[in-house]
């Protein structure tokens, strides 16, 4: 049996910058179980018809789980969500508004929990004023600084795309690292939220990689502002590789998942021996959003099937050569 | 045959006089008596022992002759844990008095705090049972960190959990790391490491604390007890308190904390009145505007012991956390990394509509701001909401109100808004507080009664316990000292005198939570709740205010002593 640790959203950003709808938003569009923690219930109106039934200290929602929030404190909450409803497949924190997200994303270090990605939103037409107000400027920039994924939420209330790319120029400069997204009515696209494969309606996988080595499995756009490249393979990939393309994103990446293995750097002696790499490969999960990169290992289940070992990569359209993930995988070229 | 005074008594009973070494009954038409008259659970009057004879039928009870007796004390900000934590074993530097009366000395050294966990790992009789401490205050302690290494030397196999003063940090030996899965594989930000890198014993704030899993929600829940509100009563009696706030502690849209609540008022010899604050924090299930409703709801069903009709907002967090609100210079010597400011728990902008329900429902507000952004903000929603809804005599109160400045105070009196002034910070903070968190000039200002009465702001002074001891005579001695605790005075400008500490303590703390018309005073018709001293707090050295004995109360007539049992 493989224990996989379940993978912690948070979701961050000041009053008013569309963090409820975004919730809203993840709820109706993935078919992943999601539980969600709230800090309050005063602070969340999840969708009516998202809910199944509502009592004084949980609400049960359409995909099985529940919302509760941090009243009695994040182990209380885990235990209610470990023992109501349906185990979830992860874990959405909605700080509060005043929130600093880095500090309700510590939860996301419990044992058995994963850390996936800070959310930070930013209201477009209001954060350059909150970001500069008297009394809640430090903590605006704040959580601006927190985000993996900065989502500039309420695009289309500016007058001209001029103002929407110097906007997020300065908050890239706020953000320091993360994947700046644009966004109306928080509809980010569920694969940059979550990482690629999450939507319900997630794309085609029958394709089967046949091809030995590193190919490109192709690449499409995700709902016009992004596009995605896969890079499917059949052999192990040398770590160094791996952390090389993890060390030194450029800008406009959202999102990188695999499912890989990799072998460690071969020494001299194990070079002559030419099952010792195949010998060594570990499956690993390599992510990456924002500036936050991972490579942790991932437990497989030996009862099934193995993966389909494959990375994914989310960027701004045009932000990136169509075959640039498949390029940074070749070995020493 | 019965008299017409018989029938101002609920009972047929004829009414007790209890003549006393003097009265103070706060009442400035009428500040001192001889004696004092009870009939039922009503003050028939105050006066000589004659006067009050002349009401008909009675009968004397001289126990108190040698006593003085005052108005029972009312702490306007404390809070239900303060009788849960008993549950646990205290470690705390200051020296402390359950609520069984037993004075627990402080543990001033780390070898102090090591024995008293030993002898209580010692008495316990069940193996797999987990050792609780708490009020563990590591700032006192410079020189060395208590970690798990120290715990281990004598709590051994046994779990073991301290919770420290802050609460936002707790220690925990190596049996507890071991049963919680902590190891050097660790990566939360809350678990703490030693100089050889590995987890320490230490978890810190709530992503840390709760790594100790049971062990930590254990120690909360006995926060709700049925033990603990009544150890949350006895320790009011004890030190003369009549009527405890419990100010946002209770989340009284729990139909089971409110039952508890009633059955443990319910009790006739329950020995204080609670006032149990609505709030909106930990979990409220509803809107501001339902918690409005539910709250007028309670009030209207509230007894004599169980009252209701405040609201609790929060605003900042604490000074010493270097968590609280401070406007510019901010922090004098904050710890390397701090961000520069402290943290806000409820967004400004959002403060004038979370006020606006509680405020057109007729409620009183009472906000916490312990750095003056913090009360500025709240200053301003209360002046929002009034020009939105004019309301005479809301008493909305700062509640802390530690660095709130002269200017803030002229608003707050113009606005009508009451201060609750943290006296307690000035001696177990106060060196702190000069030598680090905000400097000697702020510090000499903070927690400004001398300023709140020379600017006609309603005040009281309160304890916060179990952050810092209940106890109204400490309280009002820290109010009129100034004194810290390594012995300096602390802005000795914004001493008060006792007279106005006495009153702070009495019928300004029940005005803020508009009950000054039933107690803070002793006068015809309000209830019979005294606090009945062993000596007169007017003529004692203003310095031995703290150090008078406290027979115990009278609550609404009944005799209520103190328990006391020194170890």
């Amino acid at each position: 049996m493989s224990i996989q640790r379940l993978p912690v959203t948070v979701v961050g950003g000041y009053l008013g910058a569309g963090k409820t709808t975004l919730v809203n938003h993840v709820l109706r569009s993935t078919e992943e179980r999601i539980a969600v923690i709230v800090n309050d219930f005063g602070e969340i109106s999840i969708d009516e018809d998202l809910i199944v039934a509502a009592d004084s200290d949980k609400l049960t929602l359409a995909n099985g789980c529940i919302c509760c929030t941090l009243a009695d404190g994040f182990a209380a909450a885990l235990m209610q969500i470990r023992s109501a409803g349906t185990l979830p497949q992860r874990l959405l924190i909605e700080a509060s508004g005043v929130a600093d997200p880095t500090q309700i994303a510590a939860y996301g270090h419990t044992p058995g929990l994963r850390l996936d990605a800070v959310v930070v939103m930013a209201d477009a037409e209001q954060v350059r004023r909150q970001a500069n107000d008297r009394w809640v400027a430090d903590t605006v920039r704040m959580q601006l600084a927190a985000a993996d994924l900065l989502v500039v939420n309420k695009i289309d209330l500016l007058d001209d795309a001029d103002k929407a790319d110097d906007l997020c120029d300065w908050l890239a400069g706020l953000s320091a690292g993360a994947a700046v997204v644009r966004a109306s009515r928080a509809a980010v696209p569920i694969d940059v939220l979550l990482g690629p494969g999450s939507a319900s309606d997630a794309a085609d996988t029958s394709e089967r990689p046949a091809p030995a080595g590193v190919v490109a499995r192709g690449w499409h756009t995700v709902e016009d502002l992004f596009e995605s490249q896969t890079v499917v393979l059949d052999a192990p990939l040398p770590m160094p590789i791996i952390e090389a393309l993890l060390a030194d994103l450029p800008d406009g990446i959202a999102r990188i998942k695999g499912l890989l293995q990799a072998v460690p750097p071969a020494s001299t002696e194990d070079a002559s021996e030419a099952n010792a790499a195949e010998a060594a490969a570990t499956a690993c999960l390599v992510e990456a959003v924002g500036k936050r990169t991972s490579i942790t290992p991932h437990a497989t289940d030996l009862t099934q099937p193995p993966p389909q070992w494959a990375i994914s990569l989310i960027s701004l359209k045009g932000a990136l050569a169509p075959d640039w993930l498949r390029s940074h995988l070749q070995p020493s070229c | 045959m019965t008299t017409a005074h018989a029938d101002r008594s609920e009972t047929n009973e004829p009414f007790v006089i209890y003549p006393a070494r003097r009265v103070i009954t706060i009442n400035p038409a009428f500040p001192y008596g001889e004696a004092v008259a009870v009939a039922g659970d009503r003050i028939l009057g105050v006066g000589s022992t004659d006067e009050l004879a002349s009401w008909g039928e009675h009968r004397i009870d001289d126990r108190f002759a040698e006593h003085v007796i005052m108005p029972g004390f009312i702490e306007a900000h404390c809070h239900v844990m303060s009788g849960g934590l008993w549950n646990s074993t205290y470690v705390g530097y200051f020296d402390r008095r359950d609520p069984q009366g037993l004075l627990w000395p402080g543990c001033t050294s780390i070898d102090d705090v090591l024995e008293r966990l030993a002898k209580a790992a010692a008495d316990m009789t069940d193996d797999s049972q987990t050792l609780l401490a708490w009020g563990l205050d590591p700032i006192y302690f410079p020189g060395e960190r208590l970690v798990a290494r120290h715990l281990d030397t004598v709590t051994g196999d046994r779990p073991t959990l301290i919770l420290h003063a802050s609460g936002h940090l707790a220690t925990i030996n190596s049996a507890l790391m071991d049963r919680c899965g902590i190891d050097e594989t660790a990566t939360s930000p809350g678990v703490a490491r030693g100089g050889d890198g590995l987890p320490n014993g230490e978890l810190h704030e709530p992503a840390g604390m709760m790594l100790a899993g049971e062990a930590f929600v254990d120690m909360m829940k006995a926060n709700r007890s049925e033990q603990a509100r009544w150890r949350y009563g006895n320790e009011a009696r004890n030190a003369g308190h009549t009527l405890l706030t419990d100010l946002g502690t209770t989340q009284l849209w729990d139909p089971d904390q409110l039952s508890n609540w009633k059955k443990v008022t319910g009790d006739p010899t329950y020995p204080a009145r609670v006032m149990v604050a609505m709030s909106n924090l930990f979990g409220a299930t509803a809107e501001p505007a339902e918690l409005a409703e539910l709250c007028v709801q309670l009030k209207s069903e509230q007894t004599d012991k169980l009252r209701f009709g405040i609201v609790k907002l929060i605003l900042d967090g604490s000074i010493q956390g270097f968590t609280a609100r401070i406007s510019w210079p901010h922090y004098y010597k904050p710890p390397p990394g701090h961000i520069g400011n402290g943290l806000w728990l409820t967004a400004p902008d959002q403060m004038a509509d979370l006020v606006e329900p509680y405020h057109r429902a007729g409620l009183t507000v009472h906000c916490h701001c312990n750095g003056d952004e913090a009360s500025e903000v709240f200053i301003d929603a209360v002046e929002q909401v009034l020009e939105r809804h004019p309301r005479w005599d809301h008493r909305h109160t700062v509640q802390h109100c530690q660095l709130t400045t002269p200017d803030q105070y002229r608003r707050m009196a113009a606005l009508g808004m009451c201060a609750n002034i943290f006296s307690n910070h000035i001696y177990y903070w106060g060196d702190q507080h000069r030598d680090v968190t905000v400097g000697p000039e702020r510090a000499a200002r903070m927690d400004a009664c001398g300023t709140a009465l020379a600017s006609g702001v309603s005040f009281s002074i309160h304890s916060d316990s179990p952050i810092t001891p209940l106890g109204h005579l400490h309280t009002a001695w820290c109010a009129v000292n100034r004194l810290t605790a390594s012995g300096q005075v602390l802005g000795p400008d914004e001493r008060i005198g006792v007279p106005d500490a006495l009153r702070a303590i009495t019928i300004e703390a029940a005005r803020q939570i508009k009950m000054d018309a039933e107690i803070g005073s002793i006068e015809a018709g309000k209830l019979a709740d005294f606090a009945v001293l062993e000596d007169d707090p007017l003529t004692v050295d203003p310095m031995a205010l703290r150090d008078i004995g406290v027979w115990g109360t009278v609550l609404g007539g009944v005799l209520q002593p103190a328990q006391t049992s020194d170890a």
